[in-house]
């Protein structure tokens, strides 16, 4: 196993590299206002025999979680998703691996939290994962173990990504911008490497170029800090400004998810590049979008998007919530950004629908739909490359559906109000249980009474002229001629 | 004004260009919205039909037969590149397509109403015109592009062809039908019924003594006409299905028939089964009785055995509104364009029925059912657009009264079967008459211009269809 813990920070909250100790295998300072990244880099032996069993049966494997509680993002850090458990999984092209493979998968999702293959719920928190990873992880009197991984739980972000190529396993979790207690040990078993490091602007940095300097330690075997400089590509970077989400009321059955895209976003973050604005929509399978109704170019237009470039399948679109097996879906639409002078942004609207819901007490069911992913993608120059990054993310769900040459720049997610977090709740109205009783027995006693006054007028109609040729008009009903 | 009403209705000409210059400007219209609005005009059920056009199931929500897809077939991209005149124009073609069937529909249903029914001309375009040709709301229906007037036109022409004998015809139009929609298999029992040796100009043969035994009442029965119809609707209904199976294999019978049988149906509809299925599509445990697990049985038993069993010697074509009625009204699903099925029916119904005899029943009638149907809408749009749980008691109540509403008037359809006065004609027929179109008697004598010829082509044109 080895560990890279790196802290990144802005410019103006450095610490004095002086006051940074390192003594054994042990780095130790001052709080530090810093995104913290760990990764951890396993070998399959390393890990739990059930994991160990599904990685064999398993050609790729990207687990991506992302915590509903806003943070700020700092340097290479900038991809974003919506938040929630993204799995991406591709089996061994073996069929008979393809099934039981997947029966693993669902086994160890359900570590993750209320995640049950047939009615998955989203995942906003990471307390079920936590324990069973302390439980296989940590030794019963290992305290300081036990609350490394208990500070998961406050995580911004955790990833999981195995293939076959590389045959190993990368965790990776991350810590939005916050105060972060420099104190890093490193235990016998293992290598771990620290960096302290901060956003450069060296001359000739390109635009999809990211420049960074500071104090990498490997604990263990540097007895100082040794500092550094270094500039790599970066697939993703910040657009320096930012979104919310709300649903427009009253919501109905049909709720519409609308973006407010805050100032100077309608201007694309590159000067001669081929930039659009993206919202990758991730809804729960409670409510979808219907990709037939956004194919109209005048109805897209009015609710300021361009095109819809992308959607999950399948959707099915009639089936009520509580018989469908699928998780949800996920929609790529780009924007139309007006072109105005004026700085003020803008909004989009996005059209969903909503399923039936099982009947319950009170007549109201909640949802929750996580805000979504919102970029500008721009593409790079001719023959620009992106080489794999010591810090970029992939396989985020909305990379793959982009050329290689293209730059993503992430709008932040803002919520109305300190303290919310990045999930819009809406009420689905249901079948109220609480006035069902009857129902049975009145509709089936009103059917029967319609049936049988049915049955009473043909009986009528048969008593009086059997069933062969009507007799002629009586005279006295003609007589109001 | 009167003088001028019975003149416009007098012209068969007249109604007919103004039920296509109805339907004419509401298509174009539809067009400018289109392509003017957000909101479309064009149903959305068109763009389902004019997708499956290019490849029938790959389109999500297709549940008719790939012969609808083909008859749409101009619609498609790659057919209005390859024909003459602008895009648009095939674009639009599915809706003038079914808007041409409506006008289709309505000369049947004058035919039928004139030839088998001894109505007067104008008073048969006046019903026609009316409830049909001029009613927005059919004319609306076909030019947004839904494809119920189709069935309209098929429905009409197996009555027509039915009447006029043609026996071989209405077989295939039977089986077509079944074929395009299923539902018109209501109509095989009540034709088969009403078709015996005796309407049929065979005489009853041999007139036997008294007592028939059971075995004379079957011979009788199955008579060559009766047997001529099972087979060719029967064969048509089979070749159309292993067509089409042979095409498309499970797809086919997946989308056009078993989706039928599988479906939950839990969405809000007018049926008044809808909230009691919503709510039993999510139960986990069963027990109990089940009135929608035998749901069919009111519903077929009405609109297959005991209506035309009662009526379809009496009067066919009421018969045959009754049926749809009994089956619309009983169904698991019911929506605003099933009431297209039975509309069609109705110009042949209200000239000798209760409910124009008394107008005030008549007007009670309409205004019941639209006041239940407008309770529902009014519950439904709670729901759909503001949110609110009003699926009880609100929807359920409103269905259930729109249900009682519809059971009260299918008892007065019922009633006017057992006293119509639309006799004489097959009267006639049935002694193997020729028949001629009988004028008939003025019913109120404020309409001079009835018999005065103001027509743009004659009335014997619309004696025989076929010409």
């Amino acid at each position: 196993m080895r560990q890279r813990t790196t802290f990144f920070h802005r410019n103006e909250d450095a610490i004095d590299p002086a006051s940074l100790k390192v003594s054994g295998r042990t780095l130790s300072g001052p709080d530090i206002k810093a995104v913290r990244e760990d990764r951890f880099t396993l070998g399959l032996d390393e890990l739990p025999a059930e994991l160990q069993e599904l990685l064999r049966l398993s050609q790729e494997l990207y687990i991506r979680w992302t915590s509903p509680v806003p943070y700020q993002a700092v340097g290479p850090w900038s991809s974003r998703l919506s938040p929630g458990l993204h799995v991406f999984y591709t089996p061994q092209a073996d069929t008979g691996a393809n099934v039981a493979s997947a029966h693993e998968l669902c086994l160890l999702l359900r570590r993750l939290g209320p995640v049950d293959c047939s009615s998955p719920q989203p995942v906003y928190d990471l307390t079920d994962f936590v324990e069973y990873a302390v439980q296989y992880v940590c030794a019963s009197s290992d305290a300081e173990c036990k609350t490394r991984f208990g500070a998961v739980k406050q995580a911004s972000s955790l990833d999981f990504s195995y293939d076959t190529i590389s045959h190993v396993v990368k965790v990776t979790a991350l810590w939005g911008r916050q105060d972060q207690s420099l104190s890093i040990s490193a235990p016998a078993s293992h290598r771990v490497e620290v960096g302290l490091l901060t956003p450069n602007q060296p001359p000739h940095l390109e635009e999809h170029e990211i420049g960074v300097t500071g104090l990498l330690t490997v604990l263990g075997e540097d007895s100082k800090p040794a500092p550094t400089m270094f500039t790599f590509p970066s697939r993703h970077k910040q657009a320096g400004t930012g979104f919310s989400s709300k649903f427009l009321t009253p919501t109905g059955l049909h709720p519409t998810m609308q973006l407010d895209i805050k100032s100077k976003s309608n201007r694309p973050p590159m000067e001669d590049s081929a930039c659009a604005l993206h919202a990758l929509v991730t809804l729960p399978r409670t409510i979808f979008a219907d990709k037939y109704q956004l194919e109209d170019p005048l109805f897209l237009a009015s609710k300021n998007l361009t095109a819809l470039r992308y959607i999950s399948q399948p959707v099915d679109l009639e089936a009520p919530d509580y018989v469908m097996d699928i998780w949800g879906s996920s929609v790529l639409l780009e924007l139309n950004t007006p072109v105005t002078e004026s700085k003020e942004g803008f909004t989009a609207e996005i059209p969903l629908h909503l399923r039936y819901q099982a009947p319950q007490h009170g007549g109201e069911s909640t949802y929750g739909v996580p805000y979504p992913a919102v970029f500008w993608a721009c593409a790079a120059e001719e023959g620009t490359k992106f080489p794999s990054s010591p810090f970029d993310r992939i396989n985020l769900g909305y990379d793959g559906l982009f050329g290689p040459r293209t730059l993503f720049w992430h709008l932040d997610p803002v919520t109305k109000s300190a303290g919310d977090q990045l999930v819009i709740e809406g009420k689905v109205p249901v079948l109220d249980l609480d006035k069902s009783r009857s129902i049975n027995t009145v509709t089936s006693i009103v059917v029967v009474v319609g049936f049988a006054w049915v049955v009473y007028r043909l009986l009528m109609v048969y008593l009086r002229t059997g069933h062969g040729v009507a007799q002629p008009v009586k005279v006295t009903e003609k007589k109001q001629q | 004004m009167a003088n001028l009403l019975s003149r416009f209705f007098s012209s068969p000409s007249l109604v007919f260009t103004a039920a296509y210059f109805l339907r004419a400007v509401l298509l174009v219209y539809g067009l400018w919205q289109d392509a003017n609005s957000p909101l479309k005009y064009t149903d959305i059920d068109y763009l389902v039909f004019t997708d499956a056009a290019r490849s029938p199931y790959d389109r999500e929500t297709y549940r008719y037969t790939p012969l609808l897809a083909y008859l749409l077939w101009p619609t498609t991209p790659a057919a209005s590149a390859s024909l003459p005149g602008p895009r648009e124009l095939w674009a639009s073609w599915g809706k003038i397509l079914f808007a041409a069937a409506d006008l289709a529909a309505g000369y049947l249903l004058v035919a039928v109403l004139r030839r088998h029914r001894g109505l007067s001309g104008p008073r048969a375009l006046r019903y026609v015109g009316a409830i049909w040709l001029l009613n927005p709301m059919v004319a609306t229906i076909s030019t947004r592009g839904s494809s119920e007037g189709l069935l309209g036109v098929l429905v009409a022409a197996l009555l027509w062809a039915v009447l006029e004998r043609r026996v071989v015809l209405a077989g295939v139009l039977l089986g077509f039908g079944v074929h395009f929609k299923i539902y018109p298999f209501i109509y095989a029992p009540a034709i088969v019924w009403w078709m015996d040796a005796e309407r049929m100009g065979r005489g009853v043969g041999g007139k036997s003594h008294g007592s028939h035994g059971l075995l004379e009442k079957l011979h009788r029965f199955v008579t060559p006409e009766r047997v001529t119809l099972a087979l060719v609707s029967l064969a048509t209904f089979a070749a159309l299905n292993l067509a089409m199976y042979a095409l498309y294999g499970h797809d086919f019978l997946q989308h056009t028939f078993l989706h039928h049988v599988t479906r939950i149906d839990h969405r809000h509809n007018f049926s008044p089964y809808n909230v009691l299925l919503y709510l039993a599509s999510a139960a986990q445990q069963s027990g109990g009785f089940k009135i929608e697990s035998v749901a069919f049985v009111p519903q077929l038993l009405l609109s297959v055995v005991l209506i035309p069993l009662v009526g379809a010697k009496k009067d066919l074509a009421a018969t045959m509104l009754a049926q749809t009625f009994a089956f619309v009204t009983f169904n698991k699903v019911c929506t605003s364009q099933y009431f297209l099925w039975y509309m069609v029916f109705l110009p042949l119904y209200l000239p000798n029925s209760s409910l124009t005899r008394h107008p005030r029943l008549g007007l009670a009638a309409l205004g019941l059912w639209i006041a239940a149907q407008a309770a529902w809408l009014q519950q439904g749009y709670e729901l759909e657009f503001l949110g609110r749980s009003t699926f009880v008691p609100g929807l359920w109540w409103a269905s259930l009264a729109f249900f009682l509403v519809n059971c009260w008037i299918l008892g007065l359809i019922i009633n006017d079967l057992g006293t119509t006065s639309s006799t004489t004609s097959t009267s006639a027929e049935a002694k193997g008459v020729a028949v001629a179109p009988a004028p008939a008697p003025p019913s109120s004598s404020s309409r001079p211009s009835e018999t005065s010829p103001d027509w743009g082509f004659d009335w014997t044109d619309l004696d025989d269809p076929t010409r």
